[in-house]
């Protein structure tokens, strides 16, 4: 679990994958599909596209809605996955694509949203 | 010059560790700041019997240690704890001590709509782009304010509310007409009013009262005659 959580973790869609291959990123989407064995899941991102998150230990519960993945890319530009949560939706849903355009803000606005 | 934000600043952690320290007050890229807010998941919850110590993390740098005294003499909400892996709003004010920074919460409120992050990180874009905008403004000095050209005011703030330069747009006109006043004297408040067709007396009045105790101007004869500080 340790040090990925003690760093600043860019928050990214699946088109910033390739730019940080190798780094930390946290990254929110909503889970389309948990591969049989638990140890794979794919989320679908704002604007709809896919990110491949793999568990070092199969998953122990099941997971469904929208994730927050904190972890590292691979060099196949996957998430090997460090920690997430399930974004409470019980009182409302979860407006993923407007967090999309809030990335972007943020992306284009370090100096105002400095991460690390 | 000094522009303190008197509001509840939203911030990152990454912000707040940035802040540099002067004396009793934190500044953020030259901007004063006290109370902010910061959103974050609880990653670690440790109660002692005076105070919870909280380590919120919101991704942009380790996480923030943040304590939340506890009212010993009352059992009540005060004294229940936020798990570990619950989002929180927290409100606070930012301390140092022994160069390391905290937070000292006089609220810790469990996310319900998790929308309010992604308004969150947008409001901290926006205030911090608002505040290094008027900072900017102030450093640069009172400007002549034409109603020709009023220029580009951003899209942040919008309308009256927002000073420009550092000042409202009463308060530029205001100026404006006491700087380009040639009697030695300088300007009475009633010349004020017969220029100013637009402005209430009262109004005139605030924008004067504003722009002494700032120093923009000073009383000459009497309490209704000024003149500007700058010289021209």
């Amino acid at each position: 679990m340790g040090d990925v959580h003690e760093v600043p973790r860019p928050r990214i869609a699946t088109a910033h994958l390739a730019q940080h291959i190798g780094k930390p990123v946290c990254f929110v989407g909503r889970v389309v599909k948990v591969h049989p064995t638990g140890k794979l899941f794919v989320l679908s991102d704002g604007e709809g596209k896919h990110t491949t998150v793999e568990l070092s230990e199969p998953l122990d519960e099941e997971i469904s809605g929208v994730l927050e993945v904190v972890g590292r890319v691979t060099n196949q530009a996957t998430i090997m996955c460090m920690s997430y949560i399930q974004f409470r939706e019980d009182k409302s849903p979860f407006d993923l694509e407007l967090y999309n355009e809030a990335l972007k803000i943020i992306h284009e606005f370090p100096e105002y949203f400095p991460c690390g | 010059q000094r522009i303190r934000s008197q509001n509840i600043v939203p911030c990152t952690v990454s912000q707040l560790l940035a802040a540099e320290q002067v004396d009793e007050t934190f500044r953020i890229r030259d901007v004063e700041i006290s109370q902010v807010t910061i959103m974050g998941i609880i990653r670690h919850a440790e109660k002692a019997p005076t105070n919870i110590l909280y380590k919120v993390d919101d991704m942009t740098a380790a996480p923030m240690d943040v304590r939340q005294w506890v009212d010993t003499d009352e059992a009540g909400s005060e004294n229940v704890v936020v798990p570990p892996g619950t989002y929180v709003k927290v409100a606070g004010h930012l301390r140092s001590f022994q160069n390391k920074k905290s937070l000292v919460a006089f609220k810790i409120m469990p996310l319900e709509n998790m929308n309010e992050f992604t308004t969150h990180i947008l409001e901290i874009v926006n205030a911090h782009m608002v505040l290094r905008k008027n900072l900017m403004s102030a450093l640069r000095g009172p400007q002549s304010f034409s109603s020709a050209g009023v220029g580009d005011m951003g899209g942040y703030g919008g309308g009256g509310s927002l000073p420009v330069n550092g000042l409202t747009a009463h308060q530029s006109q205001v100026l404006n007409l006491i700087k380009n006043c040639p009697v030695p004297e300088g300007m009475s408040l009633q010349e004020l009013k017969l220029q100013l067709q637009n402005m209430s007396m009262a109004t005139i009045k605030q924008a004067v009262e504003f722009l002494s105790s700032e120093g923009h101007i000073y009383s000459t004869v009497d309490d209704d005659h000024y003149k500007s500080t700058d010289a021209e």
